[in-house]
């Protein structure tokens, strides 16, 4: 209670409480992440199961009755006959878990090296960051669409099939971690000759200790806005990336995979399947990176 | 100083090596360029025959030997699709991606800057506050949904502005532009805008936060004690001391805005070396796959050591370190 | 090419007001301008406007003459003899005659050549005088007129001088950036990627049905894209429209579609292998059982996909070619037929209930690919299959199917020579390397029978006879479920409403039959 408490009692709390953006940005991004929690029970159907789907719904309107089968869908439907509604829902899922997948990988991936880079210096050092370098070379679009490439190549044929979100977070991941280990390594940098690191250093504690003891308490505010923002980036990017053919399989579409289909029927008159995914995509990326900036502001102790 | 020079050109060396291995390592998972290149009435003997004579058939490392000594001497292979020397290809693209991606970096850095200092400066204002949120709503979607709806828009509904390619263009013999024609530069708004969006955003908001950081310094206070008026401060003294860290973002965006010139490129047919680099991949055409990203290095590359050599100048401390 | 760029600004200064320019838009630039080097519909379709061969389609698709302008067998079948149209000229100049007909052979059916496989069938090409020719070949061949439509001559002189003797896929030479044929149309400005001008060729030698001045071809991928600049007005054609998008620009006064059925069948094939490198892939051997296979073409409804995801514009296929081809088999044209319980009970009797099959497809190939495997995925997985959907693009797809990673895939067929005989060569022989048979039959389907009927097929010149072969081999390969045929794809061309124009089954694009109103 008494930790609650202190939350509560917190500057930033404070700050969050005065901030009407940052409470209904919170709320937004809290509701949906519930939403896609509990989406199999929410979900009106389960569109991730092919033996429900039935084709002659394809492209019926919201809320309007289809004319072959009669059934109506508060989204309408695709051109699979899935429900948008309940496809948005699962889509979401796998949205959020690329994405917080993505993010943990480069996050851990950015932490270790920039600690280890930071605090050895030397050829650790040169090794690390001209690696940043070369990771930098490759834009992320072409890094994913050539990991898909070597995964295809490398997996065994029975888990082909499943591997498709893996590779997702792996590409996003990789792609991302060079920012974090670039702040931590400058925080690193900073802390590592200031006198309680020397001081740990001189009583004979080891260097692991003291990178997670002490440095990296000390970086972990800037990681968590890097984090939160580029939470947003990667659910974009796993969007853009299914826009270029490498995204999510069609029979379990992310929301991106739905945006990617849907594009294609913008001039066609079914609007709805482009334009409920993407309100949601909105929605969610404008909430996450609104926390993120007043997630930025708060933790900053200058701009209060 | 000299050692460190000779230490850092090595490293960049050996960096262009290992782009171009991990690359070399890669293509062959993208697919098969042979398919591409014959009809559906070939037998398995004509594609055996053509992947030798591409020099397919051998172990990586082999193909990646002989591209290396090819492009040390200037010579980038010829394209499997077009049949016609990288090198000239990539030189008749280049300005195209060049000129998109200049419009829209200035696009980006000019509204970005205007916007940054007047959201720092009414900080609380709610126009200050709607500019800051709404400026998300276009890092919230993805370039190429935001790239669709604007062809939708202004070139379908309202029918203001080209929905492809570049306009008119005017060949100067070594360089050939759209700026010089109405529709080269009608052609040109749509996607400097989708391509400099984020840009503008990123730059937008780090102005506005080093802004407000400036501008709590005690010179600016002392400043404003002295009765300089907010014009005089705001723009002479706070701006001038954000220019520093925005620049160097600016400089390191130039990766973004690469990346994103894929996708630009991809709905707008534009036809730069973003797209060019897409329907190499779309063919398998290796070797302007590894020209174009070998060329991206040395640009990277180049930057990151003009940088770390700048720095060593200014700051003789960082010498050791690095 | 740089100097072709300013003759093309010149000329442009130099247009009178009324000219009737054209800007058309298809979705992959031909990769090259040689008519031999690449043997692809992009390319020949393109190549069609600027070079000509011995006969030429017409609107209905018939043979009819072109640059010759006669033909009939020589006695006892042994090869076919053309006289050639006399007064020809190519765009430079320079004079056509037999000459070039034997220097278009020797490069079309060189081993750089990708052309070659048309001339198979021939011995030699005997120059008879200067307009006339003999194509000898090694068994009688009643088709052979037929499958040369797309052999386009090219000027003997015009080549040595410019030393593209021979295609170079390789590295490319002057033949692949720069024409020289007899057609109505000649490339004024070449831009691979980019653009590629034509204009009207004075010296052409038939009588131009079109308007134009001035065509240029523009590749536009993005298929919105493409959409958006028909609807704007930035292009007067684009090829193919997005299915979804036809009512819509039906109801649009300012644009017209077009549509016709085109000669690609769409089908199902299945891994008949046996034990097969695939293992791991679910039941590796459960396409092997006819049951299995007549149980998947029982289960996909294939009205219901032609109503929702095609739109309705497309037809059910019953066999490997559409009715449009000759030698199409009309007592075989009743398709499998949807019967969903049907598919359950051949599925129970063969064990096969809640089988693993791993259907791969190809997502940027045909039209709707990804979406139509989509539905399929759905329908066998109702009917009890337990289907896992890999759709990938075209690049990675082949490579896929020739490393046997499938049980099941989807494939588009289009017979060149517009005859039942072509997809039996390619799908439906046993594969057999030495005789360049079965090449494209990645599942390994295999019947005696029908080996044995088809060199009787090629070489029969009495059309009921060789009918009645057909029609065998047409029963054979329904019966034990060869392939699935699924659809006859759509053509589906979008155009200004002030354009007027001739569609094609072979989803061929030629100026010359254009006009600008």
């Amino acid at each position: 209670m008494s930790r609650l408490q202190r939350i509560l009692d917190s500057d930033q709390f404070y700050a969050f409480r005065r901030s009407p953006v940052a409470m209904v940005s919170a709320a937004v991004a809290s509701l949906l992440i519930l939403v896609t929690i509990f989406a199999p029970l929410i979900a009106p159907t389960n569109p991730f199961d092919p033996s429900s789907l039935n084709l002659m719904n394809g492209f019926t309107p919201p809320m309007e009755p289809n004319a072959f089968t009669g059934e109506s869908f508060v989204m309408g439907t695709d051109d699979q006959g899935r429900d948008v509604f309940s496809t948005i829902l699962y889509g979401m899922r796998i949205s959020l878990f690329v994405g917080v997948a993505a993010v943990l990988f480069a996050m851990v991936l950015g932490i270790i090296l920039g600690l280890l880079s930071g605090y050895f210096g030397g050829w650790t050092e040169t090794i690390i960051m001209r690696t940043a370098d070369v990771q930098l070379t490759f834009p992320s679009i072409l890094l994913a669409m050539l990991i898909f490439g070597i995964a295809k190549g490398v997996t065994p044929v029975e888990y082909r099939d499943q591997m498709a979100i893996w590779v997702l977070i792996l590409a996003i991941g990789l792609s991302d971690w060079v920012q974090f280990a670039r702040v931590v390594r400058g925080a690193t940098l900073v802390e590592k000759n200031k006198d309680y690191v020397a001081a740990a250093r001189i009583i004979g504690q080891n260097p692991l200790t003291i990178m997670l003891r002490h440095i990296l308490p000390n970086v972990l505010s800037p990681v968590l806005v890097i984090a939160t923002i580029s939470l947003a980036l990667a659910i974009i990017a796993e969007a853009t990336l299914s826009f270029l053919g490498v995204g999510a399989p069609p029979t379990q579409p992310s929301l991106g995979t739905l945006i990617r289909i849907g594009q294609g029927f913008l001039f066609s008159g079914e609007w709805w399947i482009l334009f409920f995914p993407a309100c949601t995509l909105l929605a969610l990326a404008l909430s996450v990176n609104l926390l993120g900036d007043w997630l930025r502001d708060a933790l900053n102790p200058r701009l209060k | 100083m000299l050692s460190y020079i000779i230490r850092r050109v090595a490293q960049s060396a050996l960096v262009l090596f290992v782009v171009g291995l991990v690359a070399f390592s890669m293509f062959r998972f993208v697919g098969d360029p042979i398919d591409n290149m014959l009809g559906q009435e070939r037998t398995m003997e004509d594609v055996e025959r053509l992947r030798s004579q591409l020099g397919l058939d051998q172990p990586f490392p082999v193909q990646y030997v002989k591209f290396l000594r090819e492009a040390v001497q200037g010579n980038f292979g010829v394209s499997f699709r077009q049949g016609r020397p990288v090198a000239e290809i990539l030189a008749e693209r280049a300005p195209a991606t060049l000129e998109l991606a200049l419009v829209s970096a200035m696009l980006a850095i000019a509204l970005g800057i205007a916007l940054g200092v007047f959201t720092a400066i009414r900080r609380d204002g709610f126009a200050a506050n709607f500019i800051m949120s709404a400026s998300l709503i276009g890092v919230s979607l993805p370039t190429f949904l935001i790239g669709i709806l604007l062809i939708y828009v202004f070139s379908v509904e309202l029918g203001w502005l080209p929905s492809f390619g570049r306009g008119e263009v005017v060949d100067l013999g070594w360089w050939n532009t759209g700026l010089l024609t109405s529709s080269g530069l009608k052609a040109l708004i749509l996607p400097a805008i989708t391509l400099g969006l984020y840009q503008m955003t990123l730059i937008m908001r780090l102005v506005r936060s080093e802004m407000l950081e400036v501008l709590r310094q005690d010179y600016i206070r002392f400043a404003r004690a002295r009765g300089l008026s907010d014009r005089t401060i705001n723009f002479r003294h706070a701006l001038k001391n954000t220019m520093v860290p925005v620049i160097t973002i600016i400089g390191l965006q130039l990766g973004a805005i690469i990346a994103f010139a894929i996708i630009t490129e991809t709905v707008f047919q534009w036809p730069g070396l973003g797209l060019l680099f897409i329907n190499a991949i779309q063919f398998v055409d290796i070797p302007v796959m590894a020209a174009y990203l070998m060329m991206i290095s040395v640009i990277f590359v180049t930057i990151n050591l003009a940088v770390d050599i700048l720095y060593a100048f200014i700051d003789p401390r960082l010498r050791v370190s690095a | 090419m740089k100097r072709l760029t300013t003759a093309a600004l010149l000329g442009a200064l130099a247009m009178p007001v009324a000219a009737e320019e054209f800007t058309f838009a298809v979705t992959t630039d031909p990769q090259t301008m040689d008519p031999h080097a690449v043997n692809s519909a992009p390319v020949l379709g393109f190549l069609n406007n600027v070079y000509e061969g011995l006969v030429r389609r017409g609107k209905d698709m018939t043979i009819e003459p072109a640059l010759a302008t006669s033909w009939e067998p020589i006695e006892g079948g042994v090869g076919w003899r053309f006289k050639l149209r006399e007064g020809v000229t190519f765009h430079d100049g320079s004079e056509f005659n037999a000459d070039d007909v034997i220097f278009s052979y020797q490069r079309a059916s060189d081993e750089s050549s990708d052309t070659r496989s048309w001339f198979a069938p021939v011995a030699e090409v005997v120059k008879v005088d200067d307009y006339a020719v003999d194509v000898m070949t090694n068994a009688p061949n009643p088709i052979f007129p037929d499958s040369i439509a797309n052999w386009m001559i090219m000027d003997s002189g015009w080549a040595e001088a410019n030393d593209t003797a021979l295609p170079d896929k390789e590295a490319g030479n002057y033949a692949t950036l720069n024409a020289n044929g007899t057609g109505a149309f000649q490339i004024t400005a070449r831009e691979p990627g980019l653009r590629t001008v034509l204009e009207p060729f004075d010296g052409w030698w038939g009588d131009a049905e079109h308007n134009l001045t001035r065509a240029e071809l523009v590749p536009i991928q993005n298929p919105a894209t493409a959409l958006a600049a028909l609807l704007s007005g930035d292009v007067d054609f684009i090829n193919p429209v997005p299915i979804q998008d036809v009512a819509r620009l039906q109801d649009n006064p300012d644009v017209k579609v077009i549509q016709g059925i085109e000669a690609r069948v769409i089908m199902l094939g299945f891994d008949q292998k046996e034990g097969a490198s695939e293992a791991g892939q679910g039941g590796s051997d459960l396409f092997l059982d006819p049951r299995v296979r007549e149980a998947a073409a029982k289960a996909v409804n294939v009205p219901a996909i032609l109503q929702t995801i095609m739109r309705g514009n497309a037809e059910v296929a019953s066999q490997l070619v559409s009715h449009a081809m000759r030698g199409y088999s009309a007592a075989n044209a009743d398709p499998y037929g949807y019967d969903l319980e049907g598919a359950k009970a051949l599925l129970a009797e063969a064990g096969a209930e809640g089988a693993e099959v791993s259907f791969k497809c190809s997502n940027n190939r045909y039209l709707n690919d990804e979406s139509v495997c989509q539905a399929i995925t759905a329908m066998l997985a109702q009917a009890g299959l337990n289907v896992t959907l890999d759709a990938m693009p075209v690049q990675n797809y082949w490579p896929e199917l020739r490393a046997d990673n499938f049980d099941m895939y989807l494939l588009g067929w289009s017979p060149g020579t517009f005859d039942a005989e072509h997809p039996l060569r390619f799908l439906a022989s046993t594969p057999n390397e030495e005789k360049k048979l079965g090449s494209w039959n990645f599942g390994g389907y295999s019947n005696a029978r029908v080996d044995e009927l088809l060199p009787m097929i090629q070489s029969e010149i009495d059309e009921p006879t060789r009918q009645a072969m057909l029609d065998e081999v047409t029963a054979i390969l329904q019966d034990e479920v060869a392939y699935v045929p699924l659809y006859v794809q759509p053509l589906v061309w979008g155009a200004r409403s002030n354009i007027e124009l001739t569609q094609r089954p072979d989803n061929f694009f030629l100026l010359r039959w254009v006009t600008v109103n």
